[in-house]
Protein backbone atom coordinates (compact mmCIF):
# COMPACT_ATOMS: atom_id res chain seq x y z
CA UNK A 1 0.00 0.00 0.00
CA UNK A 2 2.82 2.38 0.88
CA UNK A 3 5.45 0.92 -1.47
CA UNK A 4 6.24 4.35 -2.88
CA UNK A 5 7.30 5.74 0.48
CA UNK A 6 11.00 6.52 0.31
CA UNK A 7 11.72 7.66 3.84
CA UNK A 8 10.37 7.64 7.37
CA UNK A 9 11.60 10.64 9.34
CA UNK A 10 11.56 11.04 13.10
CA UNK A 11 12.40 14.69 13.76
CA UNK A 12 13.44 15.58 17.31
CA UNK A 13 12.39 19.23 17.32
CA UNK A 14 9.59 21.37 15.92
CA UNK A 15 11.94 23.43 13.68
CA UNK A 16 13.38 20.19 12.27
CA UNK A 17 9.88 18.86 11.55
CA UNK A 18 8.84 22.13 9.91
CA UNK A 19 12.00 22.13 7.78
CA UNK A 20 11.42 18.53 6.68
CA UNK A 21 7.84 19.30 5.68
CA UNK A 22 8.96 22.20 3.52
CA UNK A 23 11.87 20.27 2.00
CA UNK A 24 9.73 17.29 1.03
CA UNK A 25 6.80 19.41 -0.13
CA UNK A 26 3.64 17.77 -1.37
CA UNK A 27 4.96 14.22 -1.11
CA UNK A 28 5.46 14.58 2.65
CA UNK A 29 2.82 13.55 5.15
CA UNK A 30 2.76 14.12 8.88
CA UNK A 31 2.10 10.95 10.88
CA UNK A 32 0.90 11.21 14.47
CA UNK A 33 -1.19 8.16 15.39
CA UNK A 34 -1.38 7.15 11.74
CA UNK A 35 -4.97 5.94 12.00
CA UNK A 36 -6.28 8.23 9.26
CA UNK A 37 -3.09 8.26 7.16
CA UNK A 38 -3.05 4.46 6.88
CA UNK A 39 -6.75 3.98 6.15
CA UNK A 40 -6.63 6.70 3.47
CA UNK A 41 -3.65 4.95 1.81
CA UNK A 42 -2.69 7.91 -0.39
CA UNK A 43 -0.30 6.58 -3.04
CA UNK A 44 1.27 10.00 -3.57
CA UNK A 45 3.06 9.89 -0.21
CA UNK A 46 6.87 9.77 -0.58
CA UNK A 47 8.01 10.74 2.91
CA UNK A 48 6.43 10.13 6.30
CA UNK A 49 7.24 12.55 9.11
CA UNK A 50 6.53 11.03 12.53
CA UNK A 51 5.88 13.88 14.98
CA UNK A 52 5.45 11.78 18.13
CA UNK A 53 9.03 12.52 19.22
CA UNK A 54 8.47 16.26 19.59
CA UNK A 55 7.20 16.21 23.18
CA UNK A 56 3.74 17.40 22.13
CA UNK A 57 1.76 14.81 24.09
CA UNK A 58 0.98 17.10 27.02
CA UNK A 59 -2.25 18.26 28.64
CA UNK A 60 -1.36 21.24 30.82
CA UNK A 61 -2.62 24.46 32.34
CA UNK A 62 -2.20 27.53 30.20
CA UNK A 63 -3.04 30.67 32.15
CA UNK A 64 -6.65 30.24 33.26
CA UNK A 65 -7.32 27.69 30.54
CA UNK A 66 -5.73 24.54 29.15
CA UNK A 67 -3.32 23.52 26.42
CA UNK A 68 -3.56 20.13 24.74
CA UNK A 69 -0.50 19.13 22.69
CA UNK A 70 -1.10 17.89 19.15
CA UNK A 71 0.09 14.34 19.86
CA UNK A 72 -1.87 13.81 23.09
CA UNK A 73 -3.80 10.60 22.44
CA UNK A 74 -7.54 10.18 22.75
CA UNK A 75 -6.88 7.76 25.65
CA UNK A 76 -4.79 10.28 27.55
CA UNK A 77 -7.47 12.95 27.11
CA UNK A 78 -10.31 10.57 28.01
CA UNK A 79 -8.46 9.42 31.14
CA UNK A 80 -7.15 12.82 32.24
CA UNK A 81 -8.65 13.85 35.58
CA UNK A 82 -8.33 17.51 34.55
CA UNK A 83 -10.16 16.97 31.26
CA UNK A 84 -12.87 14.95 32.95
CA UNK A 85 -13.55 17.90 35.23
CA UNK A 86 -13.08 20.85 32.85
CA UNK A 87 -16.35 22.14 31.28
CA UNK A 88 -18.29 19.19 32.70
CA UNK A 89 -15.82 16.87 30.99
CA UNK A 90 -17.06 17.35 27.42
CA UNK A 91 -13.58 17.14 25.85
CA UNK A 92 -12.84 13.89 27.69
CA UNK A 93 -16.31 12.58 26.80
CA UNK A 94 -15.74 13.21 23.10
CA UNK A 95 -12.31 11.54 23.24
CA UNK A 96 -13.81 8.52 25.02
CA UNK A 97 -16.27 7.96 22.15
CA UNK A 98 -13.60 7.84 19.42
CA UNK A 99 -13.45 4.29 18.12
CA UNK A 100 -12.19 1.41 20.22
CA UNK A 101 -9.65 1.27 23.05
CA UNK A 102 -7.01 0.24 20.52
CA UNK A 103 -7.81 3.20 18.30
CA UNK A 104 -7.84 5.66 21.19
CA UNK A 105 -4.38 4.47 22.26
CA UNK A 106 -3.02 5.62 18.89
CA UNK A 107 -5.29 8.38 17.59
CA UNK A 108 -4.23 11.91 18.53
CA UNK A 109 -6.08 15.18 19.07
CA UNK A 110 -3.94 16.95 16.46
CA UNK A 111 -4.58 14.21 13.90
CA UNK A 112 -8.31 14.43 14.51
CA UNK A 113 -8.31 18.18 13.82
CA UNK A 114 -5.75 18.21 10.97
CA UNK A 115 -7.60 15.40 9.19
CA UNK A 116 -10.61 17.76 9.17
CA UNK A 117 -13.31 15.16 8.76
CA UNK A 118 -16.78 16.71 9.09
CA UNK A 119 -17.30 14.03 11.75
CA UNK A 120 -14.12 14.77 13.76
CA UNK A 121 -15.43 14.27 17.27
CA UNK A 122 -12.83 16.30 19.19
CA UNK A 123 -13.52 19.33 17.04
CA UNK A 124 -17.05 19.62 18.41
CA UNK A 125 -16.42 20.35 22.11
CA UNK A 126 -13.32 22.36 21.16
CA UNK A 127 -15.38 24.58 18.83
CA UNK A 128 -18.01 25.06 21.52
CA UNK A 129 -15.27 26.08 23.97
CA UNK A 130 -13.80 28.71 21.58
CA UNK A 131 -10.48 26.87 21.26
CA UNK A 132 -7.52 28.26 19.33
CA UNK A 133 -5.35 26.11 17.06
CA UNK A 134 -1.65 26.96 17.20
CA UNK A 135 0.37 26.19 14.06
CA UNK A 136 4.15 26.33 13.58
CA UNK A 137 5.70 27.25 10.25
CA UNK A 138 8.99 28.62 9.08
CA UNK A 139 7.97 32.08 10.17
CA UNK A 140 7.13 31.02 13.70
CA UNK A 141 3.91 30.20 15.52
CA UNK A 142 0.48 31.56 14.92
CA UNK A 143 -2.82 30.94 16.66
CA UNK A 144 -6.17 30.94 14.89
CA UNK A 145 -9.68 30.36 16.16
CA UNK A 146 -10.63 26.74 15.53
CA UNK A 147 -13.69 28.04 13.67
CA UNK A 148 -11.30 29.44 11.00
CA UNK A 149 -9.09 26.36 11.00
CA UNK A 150 -11.52 24.16 9.05
CA UNK A 151 -12.05 25.26 5.46
CA UNK A 152 -13.80 22.25 3.88
CA UNK A 153 -14.02 18.45 3.99
CA UNK A 154 -10.44 17.30 4.69
CA UNK A 155 -9.21 20.88 4.34
CA UNK A 156 -7.64 23.21 6.86
CA UNK A 157 -5.81 26.51 6.78
CA UNK A 158 -2.61 24.75 7.94
CA UNK A 159 -1.09 24.91 4.44
CA UNK A 160 1.91 22.69 5.15
CA UNK A 161 2.44 23.96 8.68
CA UNK A 162 2.48 21.84 11.81
CA UNK A 163 -0.40 21.94 14.26
CA UNK A 164 1.36 22.24 17.62
CA UNK A 165 -1.40 22.53 20.21
CA UNK A 166 -4.92 23.68 20.94
CA UNK A 167 -5.56 26.29 23.60
CA UNK A 168 -8.82 26.29 25.48
CA UNK A 169 -9.72 29.48 27.36
CA UNK A 170 -11.46 29.38 30.71
CA UNK A 171 -15.20 29.29 29.94
CA UNK A 172 -17.67 31.58 31.73
CA UNK A 173 -18.33 30.71 35.35
CA UNK A 174 -21.38 30.80 37.59
CA UNK A 175 -24.62 29.08 36.53
CA UNK A 176 -23.22 27.08 33.63
CA UNK A 177 -23.65 23.75 31.95
CA UNK A 178 -21.88 21.81 29.19
CA UNK A 179 -22.92 18.71 27.29
CA UNK A 180 -21.53 16.46 24.55
CA UNK A 181 -23.88 14.16 22.62
CA UNK A 182 -22.98 11.62 19.98
CA UNK A 183 -25.15 9.41 17.88
CA UNK A 184 -23.38 6.49 16.23
CA UNK A 185 -24.46 3.30 14.53
CA UNK A 186 -22.37 1.16 16.85
CA UNK A 187 -20.03 1.69 19.77
CA UNK A 188 -16.97 2.04 17.55
CA UNK A 189 -18.40 3.72 14.45
CA UNK A 190 -17.84 7.33 13.47
CA UNK A 191 -20.58 9.80 14.36
CA UNK A 192 -23.85 10.14 12.45
CA UNK A 193 -24.26 13.38 14.34
CA UNK A 194 -22.26 14.75 17.25
CA UNK A 195 -23.06 17.90 19.14
CA UNK A 196 -21.75 19.99 22.00
CA UNK A 197 -23.54 22.76 23.85
CA UNK A 198 -22.65 25.21 26.60
CA UNK A 199 -24.80 27.68 28.51
CA UNK A 200 -24.37 30.37 31.11
CA UNK A 201 -27.50 31.73 32.81
CA UNK A 202 -27.89 34.96 34.73
CA UNK A 203 -29.56 35.18 38.14
CA UNK A 204 -32.99 35.43 36.50
CA UNK A 205 -32.49 32.32 34.41
CA UNK A 206 -31.86 34.21 31.15
CA UNK A 207 -29.22 32.93 28.75
CA UNK A 208 -26.10 35.10 28.99
CA UNK A 209 -23.84 32.91 26.89
CA UNK A 210 -24.64 30.06 24.50
CA UNK A 211 -22.50 27.80 22.35
CA UNK A 212 -23.62 25.00 20.07
CA UNK A 213 -21.25 23.09 17.77
CA UNK A 214 -22.16 20.17 15.56
CA UNK A 215 -20.38 17.46 13.60
CA UNK A 216 -21.17 15.24 10.61
CA UNK A 217 -23.95 17.56 9.44
CA UNK A 218 -21.98 19.77 7.05
CA UNK A 219 -18.76 20.00 5.02
CA UNK A 220 -16.84 20.61 8.26
CA UNK A 221 -17.46 20.85 12.00
CA UNK A 222 -19.78 23.84 12.45
CA UNK A 223 -20.96 26.33 15.03
CA UNK A 224 -24.77 26.65 15.04
CA UNK A 225 -24.71 30.43 15.26
CA UNK A 226 -28.40 31.05 14.52
CA UNK A 227 -29.36 28.60 17.25
CA UNK A 228 -26.98 30.35 19.66
CA UNK A 229 -28.62 33.70 18.80
CA UNK A 230 -32.07 32.22 19.34
CA UNK A 231 -31.04 31.47 22.91
CA UNK A 232 -29.15 34.63 23.82
CA UNK A 233 -30.93 36.99 26.20
CA UNK A 234 -34.05 34.87 26.66
CA UNK A 235 -35.34 32.98 29.65
CA UNK A 236 -34.48 29.30 29.30
CA UNK A 237 -37.56 27.07 29.08
CA UNK A 238 -38.82 24.18 26.96
CA UNK A 239 -40.17 26.57 24.30
CA UNK A 240 -36.81 28.25 23.91
CA UNK A 241 -35.05 24.88 23.74
CA UNK A 242 -37.49 23.79 21.03
CA UNK A 243 -36.82 26.96 19.03
CA UNK A 244 -33.04 26.54 19.35
CA UNK A 245 -33.27 22.88 18.32
CA UNK A 246 -35.30 23.85 15.24
CA UNK A 247 -32.78 26.56 14.38
CA UNK A 248 -29.85 24.12 14.69
CA UNK A 249 -31.63 21.59 12.47
CA UNK A 250 -32.22 24.33 9.86
CA UNK A 251 -28.57 25.38 9.99
CA UNK A 252 -27.32 21.85 9.48
CA UNK A 253 -26.27 21.00 5.91
CA UNK A 254 -26.21 17.22 6.09
CA UNK A 255 -25.70 14.81 3.21
CA UNK A 256 -26.95 11.25 2.75
CA UNK A 257 -24.38 8.48 2.82
CA UNK A 258 -24.23 4.81 3.64
CA UNK A 259 -24.59 5.54 7.34
CA UNK A 260 -27.68 7.77 7.35
CA UNK A 261 -29.92 9.94 5.19
CA UNK A 262 -29.72 13.73 5.23
CA UNK A 263 -33.28 13.95 6.63
CA UNK A 264 -32.45 11.64 9.52
CA UNK A 265 -29.28 13.56 10.31
CA UNK A 266 -31.19 16.86 10.30
CA UNK A 267 -33.88 15.48 12.63
CA UNK A 268 -31.27 14.04 14.96
CA UNK A 269 -29.40 17.33 14.97
CA UNK A 270 -32.52 18.93 16.45
CA UNK A 271 -33.02 16.07 18.91
CA UNK A 272 -29.42 16.17 20.13
CA UNK A 273 -29.56 19.97 20.49
CA UNK A 274 -32.59 19.67 22.76
CA UNK A 275 -31.01 16.83 24.72
CA UNK A 276 -27.76 18.77 25.18
CA UNK A 277 -29.53 21.98 26.25
CA UNK A 278 -31.64 20.12 28.82
CA UNK A 279 -28.47 18.63 30.25
CA UNK A 280 -26.86 22.10 30.39
CA UNK A 281 -29.98 23.50 32.09
CA UNK A 282 -29.87 20.76 34.70
CA UNK A 283 -26.22 21.50 35.49
CA UNK A 284 -26.98 25.24 35.67
CA UNK A 285 -29.70 24.53 38.23
CA UNK A 286 -32.55 25.57 35.93
CA UNK A 287 -35.65 23.40 36.36
CA UNK A 288 -37.16 24.42 32.95
CA UNK B 1 13.61 0.14 -2.63
CA UNK B 2 14.92 2.02 0.42
CA UNK B 3 15.24 0.13 3.64
CA UNK B 4 15.78 1.13 7.25
CA UNK B 5 16.57 -0.67 10.49
CA UNK B 6 14.43 -0.83 13.57
CA UNK B 7 15.34 -2.21 16.99
CA UNK B 8 12.56 -3.41 19.21
CA UNK B 9 11.62 -5.98 21.85
CA UNK B 10 9.12 -8.63 20.82
CA UNK B 11 7.87 -10.92 23.57
CA UNK B 12 10.93 -10.05 25.63
CA UNK B 13 13.44 -10.76 22.86
CA UNK B 14 15.59 -8.09 21.28
CA UNK B 15 15.06 -7.79 17.51
CA UNK B 16 16.77 -5.82 14.78
CA UNK B 17 14.77 -5.83 11.58
CA UNK B 18 15.29 -4.35 8.17
CA UNK B 19 12.06 -2.83 6.86
CA UNK B 20 10.81 -0.56 4.10
CA UNK B 21 9.83 2.90 5.37
CA UNK B 22 6.20 2.37 4.35
CA UNK B 23 5.83 -1.14 5.85
CA UNK B 24 2.92 -1.68 8.22
CA UNK B 25 3.56 -3.30 11.59
CA UNK B 26 1.02 -6.05 10.82
CA UNK B 27 2.89 -7.10 7.66
CA UNK B 28 6.29 -7.04 9.33
CA UNK B 29 5.18 -9.08 12.34
CA UNK B 30 3.64 -11.74 10.11
CA UNK B 31 6.69 -11.73 7.83
CA UNK B 32 8.81 -12.40 10.92
CA UNK B 33 6.64 -15.39 11.81
CA UNK B 34 4.23 -13.97 14.39
CA UNK B 35 1.15 -15.49 12.78
CA UNK B 36 -0.90 -15.01 15.95
CA UNK B 37 -1.20 -11.42 14.76
CA UNK B 38 -4.22 -11.93 12.52
CA UNK B 39 -4.95 -10.12 9.29
CA UNK B 40 -8.62 -9.17 9.33
CA UNK B 41 -10.21 -5.95 8.06
CA UNK B 42 -6.89 -4.05 7.81
CA UNK B 43 -8.68 -0.83 8.69
CA UNK B 44 -8.89 -0.73 12.45
CA UNK B 45 -12.36 -2.17 12.82
CA UNK B 46 -12.06 -5.85 13.77
CA UNK B 47 -9.25 -5.96 16.35
CA UNK B 48 -7.86 -9.28 15.05
CA UNK B 49 -4.41 -7.68 14.65
CA UNK B 50 -4.27 -6.33 18.23
CA UNK B 51 -0.85 -6.37 19.90
CA UNK B 52 0.39 -4.65 23.05
CA UNK B 53 2.78 -1.75 22.45
CA UNK B 54 4.52 -0.76 25.68
CA UNK B 55 1.61 -2.46 27.46
CA UNK B 56 -1.16 -0.70 25.54
CA UNK B 57 -3.47 -2.39 23.06
CA UNK B 58 -3.09 -1.11 19.49
CA UNK B 59 -4.11 -2.29 16.02
CA UNK B 60 -1.00 -3.49 14.18
CA UNK B 61 -2.76 -2.78 10.87
CA UNK B 62 -2.98 0.94 11.69
CA UNK B 63 0.70 1.44 12.51
CA UNK B 64 3.80 1.84 10.45
CA UNK B 65 6.46 -0.65 11.54
CA UNK B 66 8.89 2.26 11.87
CA UNK B 67 6.68 3.63 14.66
CA UNK B 68 7.58 0.55 16.74
CA UNK B 69 11.29 1.42 16.75
CA UNK B 70 12.63 1.37 20.31
CA UNK B 71 9.35 0.02 21.71
CA UNK B 72 8.24 -3.20 23.34
CA UNK B 73 5.67 -5.46 21.69
CA UNK B 74 3.73 -8.37 23.13
CA UNK B 75 2.01 -10.74 20.70
CA UNK B 76 -0.09 -13.74 21.64
CA UNK B 77 2.99 -15.95 21.15
CA UNK B 78 4.45 -14.29 24.25
CA UNK B 79 1.46 -14.46 26.59
CA UNK B 80 2.01 -17.95 28.05
CA UNK B 81 5.06 -18.59 30.28
CA UNK B 82 6.59 -21.54 28.44
CA UNK B 83 4.08 -24.37 28.84
CA UNK B 84 2.09 -22.51 31.48
CA UNK B 85 -0.91 -20.75 30.00
CA UNK B 86 -1.82 -17.30 31.21
CA UNK B 87 -4.92 -17.22 33.47
CA UNK B 88 -6.72 -15.43 30.64
CA UNK B 89 -5.97 -18.27 28.24
CA UNK B 90 -7.11 -20.82 30.86
CA UNK B 91 -10.31 -18.90 31.41
CA UNK B 92 -11.05 -18.66 27.67
CA UNK B 93 -10.66 -22.45 27.41
CA UNK B 94 -12.70 -23.17 30.54
CA UNK B 95 -15.56 -20.93 29.42
CA UNK B 96 -15.69 -22.10 25.83
CA UNK B 97 -14.83 -18.58 24.71
CA UNK B 98 -12.85 -19.84 21.72
CA UNK B 99 -14.70 -21.30 18.74
CA UNK B 100 -12.92 -20.76 15.42
CA UNK B 101 -10.34 -18.80 17.39
CA UNK B 102 -9.60 -16.11 14.82
CA UNK B 103 -10.49 -13.29 17.22
CA UNK B 104 -8.88 -14.91 20.27
CA UNK B 105 -5.33 -13.48 20.06
CA UNK B 106 -6.64 -9.93 19.78
CA UNK B 107 -9.27 -10.40 22.49
CA UNK B 108 -6.80 -11.97 24.89
CA UNK B 109 -4.22 -9.24 24.46
CA UNK B 110 -6.77 -6.46 24.72
CA UNK B 111 -8.19 -8.10 27.85
CA UNK B 112 -4.66 -8.42 29.22
CA UNK B 113 -4.10 -4.67 28.85
CA UNK B 114 -7.43 -4.00 30.53
CA UNK B 115 -6.66 -6.22 33.53
CA UNK B 116 -3.19 -4.71 33.96
CA UNK B 117 -4.68 -1.23 34.32
CA UNK B 118 -8.00 -2.20 35.94
CA UNK B 119 -7.72 -5.44 37.96
CA UNK B 120 -11.38 -5.45 39.00
CA UNK B 121 -13.45 -4.34 35.98
CA UNK B 122 -17.24 -4.38 35.87
CA UNK B 123 -19.00 -6.32 33.12
CA UNK B 124 -19.71 -3.01 31.37
CA UNK B 125 -16.05 -2.07 31.46
CA UNK B 126 -15.11 -5.43 29.95
CA UNK B 127 -17.72 -5.04 27.21
CA UNK B 128 -16.54 -1.51 26.51
CA UNK B 129 -12.91 -2.60 26.31
CA UNK B 130 -13.73 -5.51 23.97
CA UNK B 131 -15.90 -3.37 21.69
CA UNK B 132 -12.97 -3.10 19.28
CA UNK B 133 -12.69 -6.88 18.90
CA UNK B 134 -15.19 -8.50 16.58
CA UNK B 135 -16.14 -12.11 17.02
CA UNK B 136 -18.32 -13.88 14.47
CA UNK B 137 -18.78 -17.09 16.50
CA UNK B 138 -19.28 -16.73 20.24
CA UNK B 139 -21.78 -13.88 20.57
CA UNK B 140 -19.42 -12.27 23.13
CA UNK B 141 -21.13 -13.68 26.24
CA UNK B 142 -18.48 -16.30 26.90
CA UNK B 143 -15.46 -14.08 26.22
CA UNK B 144 -16.87 -11.51 28.66
CA UNK B 145 -17.44 -14.20 31.31
CA UNK B 146 -13.93 -15.51 30.70
CA UNK B 147 -12.34 -12.09 31.17
CA UNK B 148 -14.24 -11.57 34.44
CA UNK B 149 -13.12 -15.01 35.64
CA UNK B 150 -9.53 -14.29 34.64
CA UNK B 151 -9.69 -11.00 36.55
CA UNK B 152 -10.52 -13.00 39.69
CA UNK B 153 -7.65 -15.38 38.97
CA UNK B 154 -5.19 -12.49 38.44
CA UNK B 155 -6.31 -10.93 41.74
CA UNK B 156 -5.88 -14.23 43.60
CA UNK B 157 -2.43 -14.60 42.13
CA UNK B 158 -1.27 -11.10 43.06
CA UNK B 159 -2.74 -11.51 46.57
CA UNK B 160 -0.78 -14.75 46.97
CA UNK B 161 2.36 -12.94 45.81
CA UNK B 162 1.72 -10.11 48.31
CA UNK B 163 1.25 -12.42 51.30
CA UNK B 164 4.89 -13.40 51.02
CA UNK B 165 4.49 -16.28 48.58
CA UNK B 166 3.15 -18.49 51.39
CA UNK B 167 2.82 -21.94 49.86
C1 LIG C 1 -11.91 2.22 12.98
C2 LIG C 1 -11.82 3.70 13.11
C3 LIG C 1 -12.72 4.37 13.93
C4 LIG C 1 -12.67 5.76 14.08
N1 LIG C 1 -13.55 6.36 14.90
C5 LIG C 1 -13.53 7.71 15.04
C6 LIG C 1 -14.47 8.38 15.87
O1 LIG C 1 -15.33 7.77 16.51
N2 LIG C 1 -14.41 9.73 15.93
C7 LIG C 1 -13.48 10.45 15.25
O2 LIG C 1 -13.49 11.67 15.35
N3 LIG C 1 -12.56 9.85 14.47
C8 LIG C 1 -12.57 8.50 14.33
N4 LIG C 1 -11.64 7.89 13.52
C9 LIG C 1 -10.69 8.70 12.75
C10 LIG C 1 -9.28 8.88 13.37
O3 LIG C 1 -8.95 7.82 14.21
C11 LIG C 1 -9.17 10.18 14.13
O4 LIG C 1 -9.39 11.25 13.25
C12 LIG C 1 -7.80 10.36 14.81
O5 LIG C 1 -7.89 11.32 15.82
C13 LIG C 1 -6.69 10.76 13.87
O6 LIG C 1 -5.52 10.94 14.63
P1 LIG C 1 -4.14 10.27 14.21
O7 LIG C 1 -3.15 10.76 15.18
O8 LIG C 1 -4.27 8.83 14.04
O9 LIG C 1 -3.94 10.99 12.80
P2 LIG C 1 -2.96 10.65 11.60
O10 LIG C 1 -3.54 9.58 10.77
O11 LIG C 1 -1.58 10.51 12.08
O12 LIG C 1 -3.09 12.05 10.83
C14 LIG C 1 -4.32 12.47 10.26
C15 LIG C 1 -4.07 13.61 9.27
O13 LIG C 1 -3.64 14.78 9.94
C16 LIG C 1 -2.32 15.13 9.58
N5 LIG C 1 -1.69 15.52 10.85
C17 LIG C 1 -1.67 14.79 11.99
N6 LIG C 1 -1.14 15.49 13.00
C18 LIG C 1 -0.80 16.70 12.48
C19 LIG C 1 -0.21 17.88 13.02
N7 LIG C 1 0.13 17.96 14.32
N8 LIG C 1 0.00 18.93 12.20
C20 LIG C 1 -0.36 18.87 10.89
N9 LIG C 1 -0.92 17.80 10.33
C21 LIG C 1 -1.14 16.72 11.10
C22 LIG C 1 -1.74 13.93 8.90
O14 LIG C 1 -0.78 14.28 7.93
C23 LIG C 1 -2.97 13.31 8.27
O15 LIG C 1 -3.28 13.96 7.07
C24 LIG C 1 -11.68 6.50 13.37
C25 LIG C 1 -10.75 5.83 12.56
C26 LIG C 1 -10.81 4.45 12.42
C27 LIG C 1 -9.81 3.77 11.56
S1 LIG D 1 -6.96 -6.20 10.89
FE1 LIG D 1 -6.43 -4.61 12.22
S2 LIG D 1 -8.30 -4.08 13.11
FE2 LIG D 1 -8.90 -5.51 11.63
S1 LIG E 1 -14.28 -17.42 17.88
FE1 LIG E 1 -14.55 -17.19 15.77
S2 LIG E 1 -14.37 -15.08 15.50
FE2 LIG E 1 -14.37 -15.26 17.61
Amino acid sequence: MFDHVEAFHRPRSIPEAVRLLRLKGRGARVVAGGTDVIVQADREIRALVDITGLGLDYIRKNGDGWAIGATATMSSVANSAAMRAFAAGIIAAAAATCGSVQLRNMATVGGNLANASPAADLAIPLLALDATAVAAGERGRRGMPLADFFTGPGKTSLDGRLLVEVLIPLPPRGRTGWSFQKLGRTEVDISLVSLAAGLQLDAKGRVKFARIAMGAVGPMPLRARAAEQTLAGHALDENLIGAAAAAAAREAQPISDLRASAEYRRDMCGALTARALRECARQAGCSL
Amino acid sequence: MNTMEIHLQVNGESKRWSIAPGDLLLDVLRREGYFGVKRGCERGECGACTVLLDGKAVNACLMFAAQADGREILTIEGLAQGDRLDPLQEAFLDHGAVQCGFCAPGMLLNARALLMSNPDPTEDEVRDALSGNMCRCTGYVKPVEAVLAAARAYRRRSKAARTGGAR
